[in-house]
């Protein structure tokens, strides 16, 4: 399925609904969004993941470049991540970084 | 499944993850397992193509295959850059997976997902050419 990434900001919130596949072919389309919220100012990125139905280790390099664009105090809420792309996050200790969520609520 | 020849450029991943996925369910391998193996491929194959022929200038192909026996499901990706052993790079990897995030470098995590994505995966060089395989057992 097609990778198709969705910005929309509001006040300091930027959220990113992502869906499709996420490999490094389509990477550079979340990194560009990514790019766009940050020069929006936003301070807390909230990635919608539901259907995200892959991700590769390209995806997490946005991640990295994420915390390098908005600042490491940076919030990234990763919302709804299905079973396979969270255990890629978790196996890689990129849970440690973000904030893992079922469904979006501020902290 | 007939063998796969396709150009080595990122235009290639999807196809390429078509073709295991097909093979996935061929063997019967449950959604993790092949899962892992299309994650492993992939980022063998987007090594490849990236540092192996993009970056070194290289225009090159991937050959694919798929061997079925009634244990396991062997993939062999092969191309011609320069010779790369993914697990040169193994340790280093791992040794990133516990840092920060603001301190995660940008280099992948590519060949660690690879490798204990799968059951067995094997580097071989011969002549010009670098073979990577990749086995996944059919019954757990």
């Amino acid at each position: 399925m097609a990778f198709n990434a969705t910005l929309e900001t509001n006040n300091d919130t930027a959220t990113i609904t992502l869906s499709g596949e996420l490999d490094a072919s389509t990477a550079p389309q979340f990194k560009a969004e990514v790019e766009k919220a940050a020069t929006q100012g936003a301070k807390r990125l909230v990635l919608m993941m539901q259907d995200l139905e892959y991700m590769a280790s390209a995806g997490l390099r946005v991640l990295i470049f994420t915390k390098q664009k908005m600042g490491a105090s940076a919030d990234i809420y990763v919302v709804g991540a299905q079973e396979m792309v969270l255990d890629t996050i978790n196996k890689t200790g990129f849970n440690q970084g973000v904030i893992i969520q079922d469904e979006y609520s501020p902290l | 499944m007939e063998p796969l020849t396709l150009r080595g450029s990122l235009d290639s991943l999807s196809s390429i993850a078509q073709y295991i996925m097909t093979a996935a369910a061929t063997a019967g391998l449950d959604k993790k397992a092949s899962y892992r193996l299309r994650l492993a491929v992939d980022e063998i194959a987007t090594n490849i193509i990236i540092h192996g022929y993009e970056e070194a200038n290289i225009q090159g192909d991937l050959n694919l295959r798929a061997d079925l026996d009634d244990d396991s499901l062997t993939i062999s990706i092969e191309d011609c850059g320069g010779a790369f052993d993914p697990f040169s790079k193994l340790a280093l990897e791992e040794s990133k997976l516990n840092l920060p995030m603001a301190e995660k470098p940008m280099g992948g995590l590519g060949v660690y997902l690879a490798i204990q994505g799968v059951d067995k995966f094997f580097y071989e060089r011969f002549g010009a050419r670098n073979r990577n395989t990749f086995v996944v057992n059919r019954h757990h």
